[in-house]
Formats: C-alpha cells, sequence, structure tokens
C-alpha cells in the first residue's frame, strides 16, 4: 500500500489531532486576544499548508483500504477545492465573538476534522466508507452550529439539523442496504457493472434513491433541506460559511460519484432528479424572496443552487460532469465572498439583517462591491463565474434535450434577481436611519476581498483553463467503470 | 473583390485621411480637453494631413479608370459576411477633395469664431468626428458601410447643433434635427436590407451594375429606390423633411457652413450621385425624385424670400439649391448635378462665413439690424459675400453661372416643359432672394421698417471678440479663398466634366445639350430678379418692403414655412402624442406594468407561503420528507 497517496487526508488528521490536544493542554486565556490570535495563526499556517499538500498530491492515483478509498483526479481537485475553502474560512474566522474563547481549539479541530471528513468522502468508492466519512462530517458540523454560544440559537439550530440529520442516514442506510442486497456488492466500481441491467428491479431504484437521500441532505435538495435556513440562522457565521462552501462541495462530489457509478441506465432515477430539481429551485427562490435574515436569504439561495446543480447530474455524461464541477468551484467562490461580507459586517457574530447593508457602498465601498459582484455571481450574470457555470450546465442539459427543464432554471434565475437585488439594493441604494461609522476593514481582509473580486470576474471572462480542469477530473467518472 | 487592388501608397493615404480625425477626436476627449488651443490645432493639423492625402490621392489618379477598392471582411456570421472596405472612383476623389477643403477652412476659421467659447475643445472634437465621419461616408464600398458613417454623421450634426446646450432652443432643434433625419434613414435602412435579401450583396459597385440587378423585378428595385431615397430626403432636407434645417442655424455658424450647407446635407445628393446607376434603372423613382426636388427647391425659395434672419435665408437657399442638385439627377444628368454640388460647396460655405463674420461682429441675426449696424463697412466680409450671392443667382462668370446652366441644361432637355419652367422660375427666384439680402445689408435705412415677422430673430449668438483681434485673420484668409474658388472654378468646367463624365460607372446621359434658348433664358431671369431687388430694395427711397410683405397672407404663408411645422405639429400631437404614444403608455401601464406586477407580487405571495411552510415543528419535516420519498417511491410503479 502507497500511503502516500492517502497525504491530504494524513495531513488534516494530524492537524486534527494537534488542535485536540491544544484543547487538553491550552490554558483558557484571560488576556484573550493573545490566545485568540495564536490560535488564529496556528490555524491559518495549517489550513495553508494543507492547500501545498494537496496541490503536491493533486496527481496521485490509486487505490487504499481494499478498495474502499480511490485516488484520481477527481477525488483530489475536490481535495484541492475543499482545502481552499478550509483556508478561506479559517481567514475570516479571526474574529469569532460568539463562540466562547476557551472553545476555540475546539472550534478549528472539529474544522479540520470536518475537512478530514469530506476529503474521506470525496475519495470513497465504498457504501461503507461513503457511510462513515459522511457521518464523521455530519457529526463534527452539528457540534459546530451548537458550539455558539448566544440564548441557545444555535443548541436549537444544531438539534434541528442533527435530528433532520440522523433521519437523513438512517434513510441512507437503509438504501445502501437494498443497493447491497440486490447488487451483491458494496464497491461502487462493481456496482456500477452490475446495476444498470437490474433498473427494472424496485429494490434498486428505492435503494438508489434512498442513499441519494444521504447526499441530498448535504446538499440541501428538496425535501432534504429543511435544516438548512434554521441551521444557517442558528450556526455562527463562519460555521454557516463553511457549511454553505466546503461541505457542499463534497456533497456534489459524492453525488457524483455514486451517480456516475451507479445511476447508469435508468430513466426514472433521471424523472426523479429532474422533480427534485425543479422543486428545489423553485421553491429556494421563491422562499427566498422574502427573507429578511440574510443568512436565511442565503440559505434559500443554496436550495436554489443545489438545484441547479442536480441539472448538470442528471445529464449523465461527461459534459454534464465537468460542468457540475466547474459549478461547485464557482459556489465556493461566490458563496464564500457573500458570506464574507457577511461577517465582516458583524464582527460582534450577530445576524446581519438586509436592512442593515443600507448604506453599505459609503461604509465600504470594496465590501459592497464584493457583496454585487457575488451576488451577481449567484444570478448568473455575465461575466462573472457563475454565469459561466450556468451556462456550461445549461449548455450540458440542452444538448441532452432537456430544453423544458432549461427554460424553468431559466425562469428561476429571473426570480432569483430579485432578492439578490433587493440585497444589492440595500447595500447600494438605501441610505440608513441613522449615520453609520464607515467599516474598518483591515489589510489581508481588503487583499481577500479584492481577490475574490478578480477570482469570480476573471474566471467569468477567461474561464477555459478552469474548464479544462474540470473537464479532466470528470474524466476518471467516465473510464475504468 | 471589387475594381482594382489598392496600391499600399494608396492605402496609406487612405487611412491616414479617414482615420487621422477620428485619432485627434478621442485624443481630444480623452487628453487635451483642458488644453482649448492645443485641442484646436491638434484638429486642424489631422484636416490638413486629410486635406493634403486627399489632394495626393485626386493628383495620382486623375486618370483613373477602374475604380480601386479595397476590402476585409470584418462582420461575418454563419455565412453572411459584409466586407468593411474603401472604394475609389473619379466622384469620390472628388468628393473627398470637396470635405476636406472645406473642413480645413472651416476649422482655421472657427479659430477665430469660436475663440474664448468654453466649449472650445469640445467643439474641435465634434468638428474632428465629423470630419472623420464625413470622410469615411466618402470612400465606403459598400451600403450598409455607409450607412454607418451616414448615422455618425447625423449624430456629429446633432452634437454641434445642441452645440450651446444651455439654451434651450439650440438642444430643440438638435433634436429636431436628429428625429426628422432618423425618419428618413429608418427607410433607407429598410431599403438597405430590401436590397441586401435580393442581391446578398451591398458593395457598391455591384448594385450599380446592371447584370447585378438583371434578375430582379423592376418594381422590386422602384420600391427599394424610392426607400433609399427616403434618406437622402431626410439628410439634404427635402420635401417633405425639409423643416429640421432651418432651424439647425441654431449651432455656431461655422457649423452651418460646414455641415448645414457645404457637405452633411450635400451627402443625400452625394449617395444619388454614388447609386446613379442604381436609381436611374427605375424610371418611376427618377421622375418621383426629380418631382421632389422641384417641390423643395420652389418651396425653400418662398421661404427665403421672407426670412429676416441671415443664417435663415441661407438656410432655406440650401434646401433650394439641394433641390436643383436633386433635379439634376433625377433628370438624368450625372455630372450636372455633381458639379452643382461641387460649386454650391464653395459659394455656400462661402456665405454663412461671411454671416458668421457679421454675427460675430454685431451679434445678431437680424438683416436690417444688421445694415443698420454698418456691416456693409465690413469691407473683406462684404465684397466676398456679394461674390458669394452672385454666384449664387448664377450670374457670370462665377462658378455658379456655369453649374446653374448645367443644371437647367439637364432639365431642358426633358420632354416634359413644365421642370424646365418650375427650374427658370427658381433661378429667378433665387436671384430675388440673395440680392434682397444684399441690397438690404449694403443701404442701410434708418427707419427700420417694422413689418410682420413670423419668426423672430433669435438671440444673439457667441460672445464674441472685438474685430481686429488676432483671431480675425483666421476668419480672413478662408473667405479670400472660398472667394477665389468661388470666382475661377466656373472655368474648369470642361475639365471636370470629362474628369466626372468619364469616371461615370454606367448609364446616364452627361447632360443635355437641348435648347439654345436655355442659358440667355436663365440669365435675363436672374438678371430680373436682381432687377427687382434692386427696385424694391436698392435704389434710393426703396421701402425695402418686398412685394411678397405687401400680400399679408402670402407674407404669413411663406413666414410660417408653409404650415409645414405646423402640420408636423398637429401630426405629432394627435397621432403620436394622444393617438398612438398614449396607447404604448397605456399598454405599458395597464398591460405590461401590470402583468408584470401581477406576476411578481404573484411570486412574492408564494415566496410567503414557502416561507411558511418552513416554519413548522421538526415532526412535520420529517413527515414531509417521508411523504415526498414515499411519494417519488411510489412514482417508480407508473
Amino acid at each position: 500500500m502507497n500511503w502516500m497517496i492517502a497525504g491530504p487526508e494524513i495531513f488534516y488528521f494530524a492537524a486534527s489531532l494537534w488542535f485536540l490536544l491544544l484543547t487538553f493542554t491550552a490554558q483558557p486565556k484571560p488576556a484573550q486576544n493573545g490566545g485568540r490570535r495564536r490560535e488564529y495563526l496556528t490555524a491559518i499556517f495549517l489550513a495553508s499548508l494543507g492547500i501545498l499538500v494537496c496541490l503536491a498530491s493533486v496527481h496521485a492515483q490509486g487505490w487504499l483500504f481494499t478498495r474502499g478509498f480511490s485516488v484520481d483526479f477527481f477525488s483530489q481537485v475536490f481535495k484541492t477545492l475543499l482545502s481552499l475553502g478550509l483556508f478561506l474560512i479559517v481567514c475570516i474566522c479571526g474574529q469569532i465573538n460568539d463562540i466562547e474563547d476557551r472553545r476555540h481549539n475546539e472550534f478549528y479541530f472539529l474544522l479540520f476534522t470536518c475537512t478530514l471528513a469530506l476529503m474521506l468522502l470525496v475519495s470513497a468508492d465504498h457504501l461503507l466508507s461513503i457511510y462513515v466519512s459522511l457521518e464523521l462530517s455530519s457529526y463534527s458540523l452539528y457540534i459546530l452550529v451548537a458550539l455558539r454560544k448566544k440564548r441557545g440559537q444555535g443548541l436549537e439550530a444544531g438539534i434541528k439539523y442533527f435530528l433532520i440529520g440522523s433521519f437523513a442516514s438512517a434513510v441512507m442506510l437503509f438504501g445502501m442496504a437494498l443497493l447491497y442486497s440486490s447488487a451483491g456488492t458494496a464497491y461502487l466500481p462493481e456496482m456500477a457493472k452490475v446495476l444498470p441491467g437490474m433498473m427494472a428491479s424496485p429494490a434498486v431504484v428505492t435503494g438508489l434513491l434512498f442513499t441519494l437521500g444521504g447526499f441530498f441532505f448535504k446538499l440541501a435538495v428538496f425535501p432534504f433541506h429543511f435544516w438548512a435556513p434554521d441551521t444557517y440562522q442558528g450556526a455562527s457565521n463562519q460555521v454557516a460559511a463553511y457549511i454553505a462552501t466546503a461541505s457542499k462541495v463534497a456533497g456534489i462530489a459524492i453525488i457524483l460519484r455514486v451517480v456516475a457509478s451507479a445511476g447508469q441506465g435508468s430513466t426514472y432515477l433521471v424523472h426523479v432528479l429532474v422533480i427534485l430539481s425543479v422543486v428545489s429551485m423553485t421553491l429556494g427562490n421563491l422562499a427566498a424572496m422574502v427573507q429578511k435574515d440574510m443568512k436565511r436569504l442565503l440559505a434559500f439561495s443554496t436550495v436554489a443552487h443545489s438545484g441547479y446543480v442536480l441539472i448538470g447530474i442528471l445529464v449523465l455524461d461527461a459534459a454534464g460532469y465537468s460542468a457540475t464541477i466547474f459549478y461547485a468551484l464557482a459556489l465556493l467562490a461566490m458563496k464564500f465572498t457573500a458570506f464574507m461580507v457577511v461577517v465582516e459586517l458583524t464582527p460582534d457574530g450577530r445576524n446581519l439583517q438586509i436592512e442593515e447593508l443600507a448604506g453599505l457602498h459609503r461604509r465600504s465601498p470594496l465590501m459592497a462591491l464584493a457583496l454585487l459582484v457575488a451576488l451577481f455571481s449567484l444570478a448568473g450574470i455575465p461575466p462573472t463565474i457563475g454565469f459561466t457555470g450556468k451556462f456550461l450546465i445549461f449548455t450540458a442539459a440542452i444538448q441532452k434535450g432537456y430544453v423544458a427543464l432549461v427554460i424553468i432554471a431559466m425562469v428561476n434565475v429571473v426570480i432569483s434577481l430579485y432578492y439578490y437585488l433587493l440585497v444589492i439594493k440595500a447595500a447600494y441604494l438605501l441610505e440608513p436611519a441613522e449615520a453609520l461609522p464607515p467599516l474598518v476593514v483591515s489589510f489581508p481582509k481588503k487583499l481577500l476581498a479584492g481577490l475574490s473580486i478578480a477570482v469570480i470576474v476573471v474566471a467569468g471572462f477567461f474561464p477555459w483553463w478552469l474548464i479544462q480542469i474540470a473537464q479532466a477530473a470528470a474524466q476518471p467518472l467516465m473510464l475504468g467503470r | 473583390m471589387v475594381g482594382s487592388p489598392a496600391h499600399p501608397v494608396d492605402l496609406a493615404a487612405l487611412i491616414a485621411a479617414t482615420m487621422l480625425p477620428f485619432a485627434s477626436f478621442l485624443a481630444i476627449l480623452v487628453v487635451t480637453r483642458g488644453r482649448p488651443r492645443l485641442s484646436a490645432w491638434l484638429s486642424i493639423g489631422s484636416v490638413t494631413i486629410t486635406l493634403a492625402c486627399s489632394i495626393a490621392l485626386l493628383a495620382l489618379h486623375s486618370g483613373l479608370t477602374t475604380p480601386i477598392g479595397f476590402s476585409a471582411d470584418l462582420i461575418g456570421s454563419s455565412g453572411l459576411n459584409i466586407p468593411f472596405g474603401f472604394l475609389l472612383d473619379r466622384l469620390n476623389l472628388l468628393m473627398i477633395v470637396v470635405v476636406s477643403t472645406i473642413c480645413f477652412l472651416v476649422q482655421v476659421y472657427s479659430l477665430g469664431y469660436m475663440a474664448g467659447d468654453p466649449g472650445f475643445s469640445r467643439y474641435y472634437a465634434f468638428m474632428s468626428l465629423f470630419t472623420w465621419a464625413m470622410m469615411s461616408l466618402a470612400v465606403s464600398a459598400n451600403l450598409l458601410q455607409l450607412y454607418f458613417f451616414w448615422e455618425l454623421v447625423g449624430l456629429s450634426s446633432y452634437l454641434l447643433i445642441g452645440f450651446w446646450y444651455e439654451k434651450f432652443s439650440a438642444t430643440q432643434a438638435g433634436k429636431k434635427a436628429f428625429v426628422m433625419t432618423r425618419a428618413g434613414d429608418a427607410a433607407f435602412f429598410i431599403g438597405i436590407l430590401l436590397l441586401f435579401i435580393h442581391t446578398g450583396d451591398l458593395g457598391i459597385v455591384n448594385l450599380d451594375s446592371r447584370a447585378a440587378l438583371a434578375g430582379v423585378p423592376p418594381s422590386f428595385i422602384t420600391l427599394s429606390a424610392l426607400l433609399i431615397f427616403g434618406g437622402i430626403v431626410g439628410k439634404s432636407a427635402q420635401f417633405p423633411l425639409l423643416t429640421w434645417l432651418p432651424d439647425a442655424m441654431e449651432g455656431p455658424t461655422p457649423v452651418s457652413a460646414l455641415l448645414h450647407s457645404a457637405t452633411m446635407v450635400a451627402a443625400g445628393v452625394y449617395l444619388f450621385a454614388r447609386l446613379f446607376p442604381f436609381f436611374s434603372m427605375s424610371a418611376v423613382a427618377m421622375s418621383v425624385f426629380l418631382a421632389i426636388g422641384t417641390i423643395s427647391m420652389l418651396l425653400a425659395s418662398t421661404m427665403a424670400m421672407v426670412s429676416r434672419d441671415i443664417k435663415k435665408v441661407w438656410a432655406f437657399s440650401t434646401i433650394s439649391q439641394l433641390g436643383f442638385m436633386i433635379m439634376a439627377l433625377g433628370a438624368g444628368s450625372y455630372f450636372a448635378g455633381v458639379f452643382h454640388l461641387t460649386t454650391h460647396a464653395g459659394f455656400k460655405a462661402l456665405l454663412f462665413l461671411c454671416s458668421g463674420v457679421f454675427i460675430h461682429r454685431f451679434e445678431t441675426n437680424d438683416v436690417y439690424e444688421l445694415s443698420r449696424l454698418g456691416a456693409k463697412r465690413m469691407l473683406i466680409p462684404m465684397v466676398t459675400m456679394v461674390l458669394g450671392a452672385a454666384a449664387l443667382s448664377g450670374l457670370p462668370p462665377l462658378s455658379g453661372y456655369f453649374s446653374k446652366e448645367a443644371v437647367m441644361g439637364s432639365l431642358a432637355g426633358l420632354p416634359n416643359p413644365v421642370w424646365l419652367g418650375a427650374g427658370l422660375a427658381g433661378v429667378f427666384l433665387t436671384a430675388y432672394y440673395s440680392f434682397r439680402l444684399i441690397f438690404i445689408l449694403l443701404f442701410p435705412r434708418e427707419t427700420a421698417v417694422t413689418i410682420p415677422v413670423g419668426t423672430p430673430s433669435p438671440p444673439p449668438q457667441a460672445a464674441g471678440i472685438p474685430a481686429g483681434a488676432p483671431g480675425a485673420w483666421a476668419m480672413a484668409v478662408p473667405l479670400i479663398v472660398l472667394a477665389t474658388i468661388t470666382v475661377v472654378l466656373g472655368f474648369f468646367e470642361t475639365p471636370l466634366k470629362n474628369f466626372i463624365g468619364a469616371g461615370m460607372l454606367a448609364g446616364g446621359s452627361v447632360g443635355g445639350e437641348a435648347l439654345s434658348w436655355t442659358p440667355l433664358a436663365a440669365l435675363a431671369l436672374a438678371l430680373a430678379g436682381v432687377g427687382l431687388a434692386w427696385v424694391e430694395f436698392g435704389r434710393k427711397g426703396a421701402r425695402q418692403i418686398g412685394f411678397v410683405d405687401r400680400i399679408p397672407i402670402l407674407h404669413r404663408l411663406f413666414a410660417e414655412r408653409w404650415y409645414i411645422d405646423r402640420f408636423y405639429g398637429l401630426l405629432v400631437n394627435l397621432v403620436i402624442d394622444r393617438g398612438i404614444s398614449r396607447l404604448c403608455y397605456l399598454n405599458d401601464r395597464k398591460v405590461i406594468d401590470g402583468g408584470i406586477d401581477g406576476l411578481c407580487e404573484g411570486a412574492v405571495e408564494s415566496g410567503r407561503v414557502m416561507a411558511v411552510l418552513q416554519t413548522g415543528m421538526v415532526q412535520y419535516r420529517l413527515l414531509a420528507i417521508f411523504a415526498v420519498l414515499a411519494l417519488l417511491a411510489l412514482y417508480f410503479y407508473y
């Protein structure tokens, strides 16, 4: 066995162990900032090192754990995205005021553990390893959500999240059992050989549907989306940002892998995905329109976006897969940028109401611009990465003949513009009731905001390099299966 | 490809001639806006090079037989290619020389006229824009490209008419000019599209060859010819779209000299000449053109007879002279039309620039006022103005005499004597109104007659510099140059005739040589016009009241411009404002806005419902998940 191919996982395992160790030994610092600073810098250092490790192993290939863990370009691209996501989230964790100081080491421990679990998830090739890594990541997140100290908000959200999550994983486990009993194997590559011939069997399709249920929970697809608004609202802003970015990216990856290997040749599955996609985006967009809380709005927008992602997946060909991978990257960039603005605006960690954005363009032009670009990108307005992502997905779907679906999606894009523009209107056109002081943004944050804007816009103009990576990453899904 | 390929030298000269003004336009707007002197010299420098290149091209290709062409595909879309490029033949060699000469002289003149204006740099930027557009229009190789620059010329006209945008009437006039010419251009564009659909090639050489249009039904040619003529009517201010030109006099006087007399309005006539073989394929269209030219010519002449505003007199006379050109072309005489265009560009620019000197000095447009203030004491402008007016009236040996004789000759060649009669009447009227103005200026009467005035004289224009200031030479030199051209150009009739005539692409006669008494009659009528003007305005004791002024109804009719503007006002008010606009407005408010509002409110409302679903207890949510999954599983069995 070549352990080196699991380099990222080993690294993140070690990093989370380090934070675990700190939780045992570190004393709560009364002089708060010094201690907080140290943990923060450690986390940033480890997270940036993690990106390097992932980049170093990006071309690794092979299997571990008797083929339950497969490393290919697909998984490595997603691991890089995950490490990037973790790094970005850690960057905005400089001032987490709504998590108790003595919990900070645990907070980072859970973040790193969750990232480790998500990395295992994108590489998992066996039903059991999928289940285990999914649960590991979910449990980390349940606790992270509940860590918020204010008024039991976090606890309530954590429990809701946990209840729905455990329900979903029960459904998934049931589905996996059905699949295993029908196919006689739990290896995805093996199943890919057997299942297409058995698509008429109710056990197989129900099993597949239920298995996907667990992933739909991760991705917040209807009907497993109910946790999203409450959890986003209840969790601290940084945790919500992590759920919206890294966790979603991994969810996309695992759905891609499972559907690509087990879902071929089933029109039923396609129909189910079409229904869920249409309902998800319509429901997400409609519900987002009446939200007052920024994080709830973003939660519903996430539901809508998982609807768009499903379109790319249900196309079931290389173009759709690569479009979905590209979209995962786009989601990471734009969701992070939006959440970064939310975090910057609420140094005390409260929930941001949309009307509080009033006058933002005067308080901090850069943050207002970042919000504008991120939301335009989410809405899919050119020339942003979000436009390119939607364009690729819709093109792939049209080439497969799903014209009606794409038209519905486009109508949804128009609906979504309504609430994105409401937010932008608040940031740019409304004046605050009383004059607010200018927002002080530290230089590294400014750099981060500038870079995010640049990435979203430049990748919208010159997406070709990223598209090529996405296409290369989609190859392992098509070959050898 | 069209014509013979271009020599690199020609190409370089052409690119320099057309692109340099554009470069200076950009440079002025972007870099030198705050430095008026530099901007002016930048613009004049570029137009000087343009002029030099144009003259060099004319000199190089004086013996040109086949047109030179160059083109490259710039717009391409799935098998449909629109080449952009240039075409050089004798007609546009002449045209670019005329355009660049007048542009150059007017820009030099503006140094004095516009001195001290706060928008000095902006003025030169727009002038450069116009020079670029007009030069490019003249060398365009195909109709779409020509249309492109045609619109740019219209844009620069709009910008320059409304140059003093703080003046309400100026912005109104700019808008009016833009909208009225656009009305014609819409027809023009439809014509282009029709031609494109049927022939698939908008190259001018192609359209001018009978072979290319052999398979096209004649009624279709007539239709597209009439539509394209719509653009000419708008641009050259012909009937019924003629009322924008007098209003366009709100712009600075050099602008009126350049755009609204010598070059831009002549673009319409140029287009006619450009597509002359194409137009002459339809006899019906040609007679319509002839009629339109005649009507415009006579109407504008009558309006000029009563106007007290010196610039408006020349504006009306521009319309009527353009009418003469269109008559000549419509009568089938290519040379007469182009020749009259050339001479007219010279003497009309001269007349405007002279008027500009008076306006600049005395700050009024009213002829009687100018006369009272002592316009005749300004020697150079007064002498050159008399020369220009004499040329306009067609008195020998000035250039206007020769070109007008050519026009009359072409009309005399027609079987129907009505056209010739109308033309001769026009000659008489032209001489009368030109010398009415001259005599008023020359013989001031202290007791200024008060006669009912249809249009009040506009307020004084630019805050001028006193005469004799450093800018004065800049204004005097162009006058002398143009006056010289006016005197001399007529004697070049034969070489020009050979040059233009031999360069004809196909079809059309070169000029009628029908009745020998026509030139004499025209001359006699012109002299009669001058004589009448003398009797009424010039001789001692004349009351300076024209015969038209004695007939109130006629005077009112002419002063109100035959009620054309009133008619348009009524039309716009009743049909467009209260009819179409109102319907559109209602549709917008009730149907579209209402529909969209309903849609949006519906969407927001359903969003509220969705959000309500969200706020249930956890048990209900789990139940919902279960129900959906169960339904989806059941769906498999259907």
